[in-house]
């Protein structure tokens, strides 16, 4: 209670300093979290970690132009550097773009992604989770030689948007996550498999699921071999669909269409997929990570369909892209923290399910690709050009069964050129692990890839 | 930063519960960033990163805590719920702290960014957009990044360690895009370093901007590289991202301490061709990953990490030192305040050989010539790594030919260190940041061009039936 107390007078003082030096369009983004990581290593517990941390963004209009500024030193001392920096900056600003301070709304979905319950698990039964978790992936196969790493976490978030046209908004999260890294040995041969399960309820973290998944990775790919350099029909296990689609989201945002870094520049409305193809962005999902009732305007978030049957239907938004584009925002303008500006992310962000089980998609493949797993996502690929070319592993599908693992291997083709090419989605969405946005993504089959091998 | 005796009841407060070592690290950085796309400043964000963390030991056992708070009593408070973890009773006391300032002999500062004008700083990098912008009537968007930061820090610990350091970071980031036929390719450069606003007027500007678009044209022109096997010429400079990813994350204790190195107990054997020197240096003057000393309080060094292809060292921070038994090698790194520190990489280089530039080409029948890499990755468990070629060429007959694009090469650690076999004698540096245990942390990689025998390049199997 006293910590709100003192937020309040902080952004008081900050809102009136500013008013003091001409500013009238002034906002304050505040974010406060909570942490707590425990790692453990052969048995013990090896590493314990706590932490609280807040920091504060600021930004005004002056000059008709936007300045920001932020500080993690929360105290009277910062709020002259807050003021006069983001003023400075705005007087270097020459971009024609308009941005704004939003006035608010009086509607906003109701969202519940605090689960109090979190709070009051103990420490020991969370300690408890680590060392079961690394004692289930060191016993489950003989040929586990190591649990490479093995931790739990939880993070409780708060953030709070001020601004001085009256807006004042609140929304309060928590996230609970376990994984595990294991080690298989067979003769030289060394195989690495991981799995997590996020969650805000701690009881559905099964630590004999994570660790049965991890192992049955790992295990699965010894005596893995390179295969034949050629073009091969490709399935995209769901994760590894759900790399892609994160990798590429760059491309849906209307700041990168509008500064000619978008190839879906002037294709609303068109067919840009195969019609089996839908990507939603739904913030009021529920168990969606990034769920919220309002943007990092301020702005309501909304429900909508980014591809229907394979065809663009908009870009996601914010006010100021929305403004240029004369359509309303799509509630997208993003905050990665109090450090960053206004920009443009997804919320939950997937492909919809189709109809296919695995075995359908294998079945009718009489020589392909399995892939499990895609390597150096943050330089193998190029979303300006749709380009990548990643390492990657997986097994080798011949005559419509999974005969072997396969590894040494890279993938390649066009993101723009691959999503006019699906030819089955599977009924297996899975979502990846929560970072700012929450991408998820059904297996899926790809007419053919280029692989190179041997 | 802060004062001796509430240094001194800190680390009193974290040994409470008989943790053998306690430690503080007081962080407070300035930074500024500015953005310019197609001309014009879209953005600007300064700001204030100010943090405490306190780590403690109990043998192998280790505790982390942070807070943005600034008064005694929090701070006491937090060292005390860390020691908690902690669960014996005896206490160890603390040895009488030295408060010292380091010399900045490694990286000293004439002009701090944060006295200079920001209309100076949009100076450069409009020239950086100018010569990008110009270069050809085929670049379609040019975005420049500038960046500075200004780091303060205090590491103080319960053995009388008790250090100010400051770091200065200076880069100017630069992407072109060129556009032919629909088709859009990027190309890259990013010059950084540890030096103040002098290096900006140092800077040949105009030459990084034309750089990054000729590699955007070169590659918009370019076919897809072909797959399989091959011999693989890389350039120096950035192209040491190879040993970074194949080698370097292996020798740091953060993976060896637990034996998921495959470079684990390997020390004195042969590792590399012998035609392989290579050495992590955190003391190259201004160096991009260079400091005075490092997020432990130890004083850089020059570490020798392979000789001749014989395995000399390992990259080593006091926690996993412990499991090793081997000294801190002044390479224990950190973002931030928000994470402990652990044994990461400087500046990371292959030695100069023999071989001329020309030599190692005209020697190369056929085969791919990687002039510029992008990024990469490994598993240090299995030594497999992955990076991407920005700008390649073909070779043939011994001469550099048509460009291509979209190659990636892979391969595990040590087999590609065995099969270097010609080193050149052009070493030059370049600016990465490397994200990995404690963090993103300015590192550079480096090494003079080097030919390997034989690496896995993936491209593209002729047309793709799409």
């Amino acid at each position: 209670m006293v910590k709100k107390m003192l937020k309040k007078d902080f952004v008081g003082k900050v809102l009136k300093f500013g008013e003091s030096k001409g500013l009238k369009d002034m906002e304050i983004y505040y974010d406060s979290s909570r942490e707590l990581s425990i790692k453990t290593y052969q048995g013990n517990i090896d590493n314990f970690s706590v932490s609280n941390s807040e920091g504060v963004s600021f930004r005004a209009l002056h000059n008709d132009k936007m300045g920001y500024a932020y500080t993690e030193k929360v105290d009277d001392s910062s709020i002259p550097f807050l003021v006069e920096e983001a003023m400075q900056n705005a007087i270097i600003i020459d971009s024609d773009d308009e941005e704004n301070i939003y006035i608010g709304s009086d509607e906003y979905e109701e969202i519940n992604n605090y689960n109090p319950i979190l709070d009051q698990v103990t420490e020991e039964q969370k300690i408890q989770l680590t060392l079961d978790l690394e004692k289930e992936a060191m016993s489950l196969d003989d040929r586990i030689q190591s649990v490479q790493y093995c931790a739990y976490g939880d993070v409780t978030g708060e953030t709070n948007i001020i601004n001085s046209k009256g807006l004042s908004l609140s929304t309060k999260s928590n996230i609970a996550f376990a994984y595990v890294g294991v080690v298989a040995k067979n003769g030289d041969d060394l195989k690495t498999g991981m799995a997590y399960k996020a969650t805000n309820d701690f009881f559905k973290i099964d630590s004999k699921e994570i660790a049965k998944e991890a192992v049955k990775e790992a295990v699965s790919m010894l005596g893995a071999e390179s295969v034949q350099s050629g073009n091969y029909p490709i399935i995209l296990r769901n994760n590894v669909a759900c790399d892609l689609l994160e990798s590429f989201s760059d491309v849906f945002s209307a700041e990168n269409v509008q500064k000619n870094l978008s190839q879906l520049k002037h294709k609303i409305g068109q067919k840009i997929a195969s019609d089996n193809l839908n990507i939603i962005d739904n913030p009021h999902m529920e168990d969606g990570f990034a769920s919220t009732p309002f943007d990092g305007e301020g702005y309501p978030t909304q429900i909508k369909k980014v591809i229907e049957n394979g065809i663009l239907k908009t870009y996601l938004h914010n006010l100021k892209t929305s403004e240029k584009d004369g359509v309303s925002s799509t509630g997208n303008a993003s905050r990665g923290s109090y450090k960053s500006i206004i920009d443009i992310s997804p919320s939950n962000f997937f492909i919809e399910n189709g109809t296919y089980s695995m075995d359908d998609m294998i079945n009718g493949i009489d020589k392909g690709l399995l892939l499990i797993e895609l390597q150096g996502l943050h330089s193998g690929l190029n979303s300006v050009s749709g380009d990548f070319s990643l390492a990657c592993y997986g097994y080798l599908v011949e005559e419509g069964k999974i005969s072997k693992p396969v590894n040494q291997i890279t993938v390649s083709g066009n993101f723009f050129k691959m999503i006019k090419n699906i030819e089955m989605i599977g009924n297996d969405l899975k979502f990846g692990l929560p970072a700012g946005s929450y991408f998820g993504a059904p297996s899926l089959k790809i007419k053919e890839l280029s692989i190179a091998g041997k | 930063m802060l004062r001796k005796d509430v240094i001194e009841n800190i680390l009193d407060a974290a040994l409470s519960t008989g943790g053998d070592f306690s430690e503080i690290f007081v962080e407070d950085k300035t930074n500024t960033g500015i953005s310019l796309i197609g001309g014009k400043i879209e953005h600007t964000v300064s700001g204030r990163d100010y943090g405490i963390g306190i780590r403690i030991f109990d043998g192998f056992f280790s505790v982390y805590a942070y807070t943005n708070s600034v008064n005694e009593k929090d701070l006491i408070e937090t060292a005390k719920k860390a020691a908690t973890a902690v669960r014996k009773m005896k206490q160890k006391g603390v040895q009488t702290i030295n408060y010292q300032m380091v010399d900045q002999l490694v990286n000293p500062i004439e002009i701090y960014p944060d006295t200079v004008n920001k209309g100076k700083k949009v100076d450069i990098m409009q020239r950086a957009y100018n010569a990008a912008n110009t270069y050809d009537k085929i670049i379609t968007q040019v975005t420049v990044h500038y960046l500075d930061s200004h780091q303060k820090i205090l590491v103080a610990n319960s053995e009388g360690v008790c250090k100010e350091d400051i770091r200065v970071r200076t880069r100017l980031a630069i992407q072109s895009v060129a556009s032919s036929n629909g088709e859009m390719q990027s190309g890259y450069f990013g010059p950084g370093s540890g030096k103040g606003f002098e290096f900006f007027e140092n800077l040949d500007v105009e030459w990084y901007g034309k750089e990054a678009s000729r590699i955007a044209k070169a590659m918009v022109f370019a076919e897809y590289s072909s797959s399989g096997k091959m011999p693989v010429v890389i350039d120096n400079g950035f192209g040491g991202v190879i040993f970074h990813e194949a080698c370097g994350h292996g020798l740091e204790a953060t993976s060896v301490a637990k034996g998921n190195s495959v470079f684990a107990g390997k020390l004195g054997q042969q590792v590399a061709s012998s035609l392989v020197t290579a050495v992590d240096d955190g003391t190259i003057p201004n160096g991009w990953g260079s400091s005075n000393i490092d997020d432990e309080g130890n004083d850089t060094a020059r570490n020798i990490l392979i000789e001749n292809g014989i395995l000399k060292n390992y990259m080593v921070d006091k926690l996993n030192g412990r499991r090793m038994f081997m000294e801190a090698t002044g390479s224990s790194r950190r973002q931030s305040y928000r994470f402990a520190p652990t044994s990461r990489m400087t500046n990371t280089f292959i030695t100069n050989g023999q071989s001329t530039k020309e030599e190692i080409i005209s020697n190369t029948e056929q085969g791919l010539y990687a002039k510029y890499m992008g990024g990469g990755s490994v598993n240090p468990a299995t030594g497999e790594f992955n990076f991407a070629v920005m700008e390649g060429y073909r070779i043939e007959n011994g001469k550099i030919t048509s460009p291509l694009r979209g190659a990636t090469l892979i391969g595990t650690g040590l087999d590609v260190l065995g099969k270097i076999d010609m080193v050149g004698n052009n070493l030059e540096l370049g600016q990465g940041m490397c994200g990995s245990a404690s963090g993103s942390i300015p590192t550079n990689v480096g090494q003079p061009m080097i030919r390997v025998s034989e690496i896995i390049v993936g491209g593209r199997n002729g047309e793709e039936n799409a």
